[in-house]
């Protein structure tokens, strides 16, 4: 008896599944975007911004915030897009790939959201790119150079100077001081890149690498290379890497290895200027923006307000924050402020606002999908500050 | 040359210092704390707080700092550790992971997340021999060593709370019964522990110059490895590994350039559990508890559906891809994924009782093999997919192969090694992987001539793998196969004494573990469409385990659930965006603390 109720029970079960399946299927599996409508009458319009609140790049998130922030402001009392108010939505990811998946398609189903900006590190972000690729929503991915992050299609943009530029007029300035160097970099996508692209320049420049090394980004004693680095007798010594890395190569070269030659390397942040300290007076670098040196009225303003509501210079993560939302609200300006219209204006405006480098405006290369025309400026530290640097 | 090695001693003596906290903690409780690391990061930050802010000399600091760790290593104990004793000690670790979470991101949310210099309490560089400046700070650090590891030695062996420590750690019920009150001693040593973390964490400080709230989780990494190098529970032999691995890093990294540092440092921590299981200086006779294995068997049971509560569970799996929408689906696909990846464990892990710490690696190798057979030799994705899962499992059999015949523990900390080892592998073999430049471009998926590219059809291929996965699983283990992997598991000597050569067994079951996280980390590879070795983290290794201890060790189905919470879980916190990762490691602890035999089981 209880064998028949059960079995009964199971039948009952399987019907109820089974209809479930064959009901719900009338929804598909053709996604959101095709099912739904277009975006609502509403009156703001969101960026969507996936970005590392938490987690080991904290620190970056922070900076982008506060230039996004800012940006937000500046756009919204200009008069917003297209007579709509234009908004962020942050998502944390921790630049973590598993979560830029997960969440990617929360900021595709929201219609509010007319692009997306980020994130911090090249893995994450392009774990989201098909995602929005997808859906046709634009994927700026602002801090992401890496070469090959704009193939994952025609939808993914980015405006970072493209290392291939960058390093070669890293490894000029360096020719100029300098034949024989050591060089390190930091172990990961972009630094590989770069270091690659370093080398095939100053192969061309005729300067001698006389030591190289890569390094883990979490590494904590760098003697075992930086002796080397120093027994190799160069003219000077080349990092290629971020901050904190930059700061503790060239604490280990001064502090510890008594190393006193000329050193290329570090970021432009007050991070590295904390870390290094003394240290940091006459290292060069290859920057995109000095706060302090830029001819730029907009740039000039740009770093006023800044420090109005922050109390200290904006650098390098805070203006390429700064400016991606400026850039993307002319992009609506100049078409409609709509996933479609933010397309066709990166793909037709030639004259967005440009912060970094020089000033002025730049156009995107419409093959690469990459900033065409932005150039690379040298940045030399004195007295503990950053100032721009003729060469 | 003596410059490296020199420089090599100085960072070795840093480890040591971390590593005899860690050694002691382990040596007295058996647990091994996953948060020792944090607390370390809580004395840096601490002391980079009164140091700089506040201006303060080193004497007060350390005081402060003593204060602070001490209590809060008491405060873990009553709150977390002790009402999780008599269970596995595997509760405990995973407890102390969560402690570790919430501690690394408390201080990050309380110092803020930037990198900074530590204050120079000791003059650092005011020395100099062998062209390699070192400072007061060095010196004193060394001093502070060997003198910390003689006097716990004489505290241990001749103080009266020493030995009661001892006898606990031997034995707790004969110690109580001798009158030693064991709930004491306990809270004692995990106060000596974490204000050891302390004091090493002021002069690790001092060493690294820069730090940061997070450096806890690799200071912590390193320091076990050390400790183990010398001998887990020795307290000289973590002054000794601390020394080994320092030097042994230095002359590697020069030679080999610091690309290579996982892979030397996790390579020296195989070699020497091959070569000398129990450490260098490691006691003769084997560990006999086994502080880091065990099941929840003995406390836990799976709960078991019938067939047709499976049935229906599958269909309405089955069938939530046709009404979620894309977050919903998307947020689906990771959750089935890393499924999919921690259900095989449950057969190495739960039923054949051997904890596994590394299936970064087999996810790795998957990952890699399906991404490598698209691109660049055109393979289908439905013939990449399975050779995914058999790449991984052969590359994780070859490598852990010499690993089987140890026993215990030792394998679980092997196994840490080999997942390093593998992802330092796909990183240097450039010709192959592109090294650290990572794939880009991998196809979505294929499936007959249809590319499954909304997240709903991609989460619907991931649920068929997830069922596949858990109906082969769910076969085997009521197999005659699964009855010998749980006789391995339940008592290892028994099933030798009936001839069953139990680490060809436990080999079997880890590869079909690997086999299937392989299978996950191949769905992983094309639907992000880019892999490099940073997405394959030791944190993934911890997830992955995590998963099925917060399911039940025993219960393929609770790998589903364990998923779900522990992936979907920081989506769901969204709601807190500040304290998301911190109320997220609140969860783990109080799911450990109310349920230690996992949630989809029942005490046994």
């Amino acid at each position: 008896m209880t064998n028949l109720k059960r079995h009964l029970r199971s039948g009952a079960a399987l019907i109820v599944a089974a209809g479930t399946v064959f009901g719900a299927s009338a929804c598909g599996l053709g996604g959101d975007s095709s099912a739904s409508s277009s975006a609502s009458g509403s009156d703001t319009v969101n960026i969507g911004v996936i970005y590392p609140k938490t987690g080991q790049y904290a620190e970056y998130g922070k900076l982008f915030e506060e230039g996004f922030n800012l940006a937000i402001e500046k756009v919204n009392a200009d008069g917003g897009v297209q007579g709509k108010k234009l908004g962020l939505k942050y998502f944390d990811t921790q630049s973590d790939a598993k979560q830029d998946a997960a969440v990617a398609p929360k900021l595709v189903a929201d219609k509010s959201i007319i692009a997306v900006v980020g994130d911090y590190a090249s893995p994450a972000s392009s774990a989201a790119s098909p995602i929005f690729q997808q859906a046709g929503l634009v994927h700026y991915g602002f801090n992401n150079s890496a070469p090959t992050f704009t193939d994952t299609g025609d939808h993914v943009w980015t405006p970072q100077i493209g290392q291939d530029k960058y390093q070669q007029a890293n490894a000029d300035i360096v020719a100029k001081k300098a034949k024989k160097i050591s060089v390190v970099y930091i172990e990961n996508d972009w630094g590989k890149q770069a270091y690659e692209y370093f080398k095939e320049a100053a192969a061309k420049n005729g300067t001698e690498i006389v030591y190289q090394s890569s390094y883990l980004a979490d590494s904590t004693d760098l003697s075992p290379i930086l002796i080397p680095a120093r027994d190799a007798k160069p003219d000077a010594v080349v990092d290629i890497g971020y901050g904190p890395d930059g700061a503790l190569v060239l604490n280990t070269l001064r502090d510890k290895l008594g190393y006193t030659g000329q050193y290329f390397g570090g970021q432009e942040t007050k991070e590295f200027l904390d870390l290094a300290g003394d240290n940091a007076n006459g290292t060069i670098i290859t920057g995109s923006f000095s706060a302090t040196g830029t001819k730029d009225a907009k740039a000039k303003e740009f770093v006023k307000d800044f420090k109005a509501k922050y109390g200290n210079n904006p650098g390098n993560f805070e203006v390429t924050a700064y400016q991606a939302i400026i850039d993307l609200a002319h992009a609506a300006n100049s078409t409609d402020a709509t996933r479609k219209g933010i397309q066709k204006a990166l793909k037709t405006v030639t004259d967005f606002p440009l912060y970094q480098g020089n000033g002025g405006t730049f156009k995107f290369n419409q093959s690469t999908r990459r900033a065409d025309n932005i150039d690379p400026i040298l940045l030399i530290v004195k007295d503990g500050k950053f100032e721009q640097y003729e060469g | 040359m003596i410059d490296t090695l020199f420089s090599g001693l100085i960072h070795g003596s840093a480890y040591a210092l971390v590593a005899v906290g860690m050694s002691l903690i382990f040596g007295v409780t058996n647990v091994a704390n996953f948060a020792q690391g944090s607390i370390v990061a809580v004395g840096i930050m601490v002391a980079w707080w009164l140091g700089s802010s506040l201006g303060w000399g080193i004497l007060p600091t350390v005081l402060v700092v003593i204060v602070v760790t001490g209590l809060l290593g008491l405060l873990m104990n009553t709150a977390v550790i002790a009402p999780l004793e008599g269970r596995k000690p595997i509760a405990a670790l995973l407890a102390t992971i969560g402690i570790g979470q919430i501690l690394d991101n408390g201080l990050q949310l309380i110092f803020g997340p930037q990198t900074r210099p530590f204050p120079k309490l000791l003059p650092t560089y005011n020395l100099q021999l062998f062209d390699v400046r070192f400072g007061t700070s060095d010196v004193v650090m060394v001093l502070l060593t060997a003198l910390l590891m003689l006097a716990l030695w004489a505290f241990l062996k001749y103080g009266k709370t020493g030995q009661a420590i001892r006898a606990t750690s031997q034995d707790p019920e004969a110690a109580r019964q001798m009158g030693i009150p064991v709930k004491s001693i306990r809270n004692i040593s995990f106060v000596i522990g974490s204000v050891l973390a302390g004091i090493s964490g002021i002069f690790v400080g001092l060493f690294n110059a820069n730090i940061n709230p997070m450096n806890g989780g690799s200071i912590g990494m390193t320091a076990f490895v050390a400790a183990t190098i010398g001998g887990l529970g020795s307290i000289p032999g973590a002054v000794v590994g601390g020394l080994v691995l320092g030097v042994v890093e230095s002359l590697g990294i020069s030679w080999l350039g610091d690309g290579a540092h996982d892979l030397i440092t996790f390579g020296a921590l195989l070699i020497i559990l091959i070569i000398k299981p129990q450490g260098l200086l490691g006691p003769k006779t084997d560990v006999k508890s086994e502080p880091l294995t065990g099941t929840f068997l003995g406390g836990g049971r799976p709960i078991t559906l019938p067939w047709w509560g499976n049935a229906a569970l599958a269909a309405l799996l089955l069938a939530t891809p046709f009404f979620f929408s894309d977050y919903l689906a998307g947020v689906g696909t990771q959750v089935a994924i890393y499924a999919i990846a921690a259900v095989g464990l449950t057969l190495i892990s739960g039923s054949a009782g051997q904890t596994i710490l590394g299936m970064a690696g087999p996810l790795a190798a998957g990952a890699y093999a399906s991404a490598i057979l698209t691109t660049q030799l055109h393979w289908p994705f439905l013939a990449a997919l399975p050779a995914a899962g058999i790449v991984a499992a052969i590359a994780a059999s070859i490598l852990t192969f010499p690993v089987w015949k140890l026993s215990g523990h030792y394998v679980a900390i092997a196994t840490i090694g080999v997942g390093a080892v593998m992802v330092a592998i796909i990183r240097l073999w450039e010709p192959l992987t592109k090294g650290s430049l990572g794939i880009q471009g991998i196809p979505f998926p294929t499936i007959f001539g249809q590319v499954l590219y909304t997240q709903q059809m991609q989460y619907l291929l991931d649920i068929v793998v997830l069922l596949l996965a858990l109906l082969v699983v769910m076969r085997i283990r009521s197999s005659h196969l699964g009855r010998v992997f749980e006789a391995v598991g339940s008592d290892q000597e028994a099933a030798q004494a009936l001839s069953v050569r139990s680490s060809a067994y436990k080999s079997l079951a880890y590869a079909l573990a690997a086999f299937f996280t392989g299978l996950a980390g191949a769905l992983l590879a094309h639907q992000y469409t880019y892999i490099d070795p940073t997405i394959f983290t030791s944190s993934a290794s911890v997830l992955i385990l995590t998963i099925i201890v917060l399911g039940g060790m025993n219960s393929p189905l609770g790998a589903v659930l364990g998923s779900i919470i522990l992936i979907g879980g920081p989506e769901l916190l969204r709601i807190v965006p500040d304290a998301r990762i911190i109320v997220y490691g609140l969860l783990l602890v109080l799911i450990i603390l109310f349920r230690p035999q996992g949630l989809f089981a029942r005490k046994g």
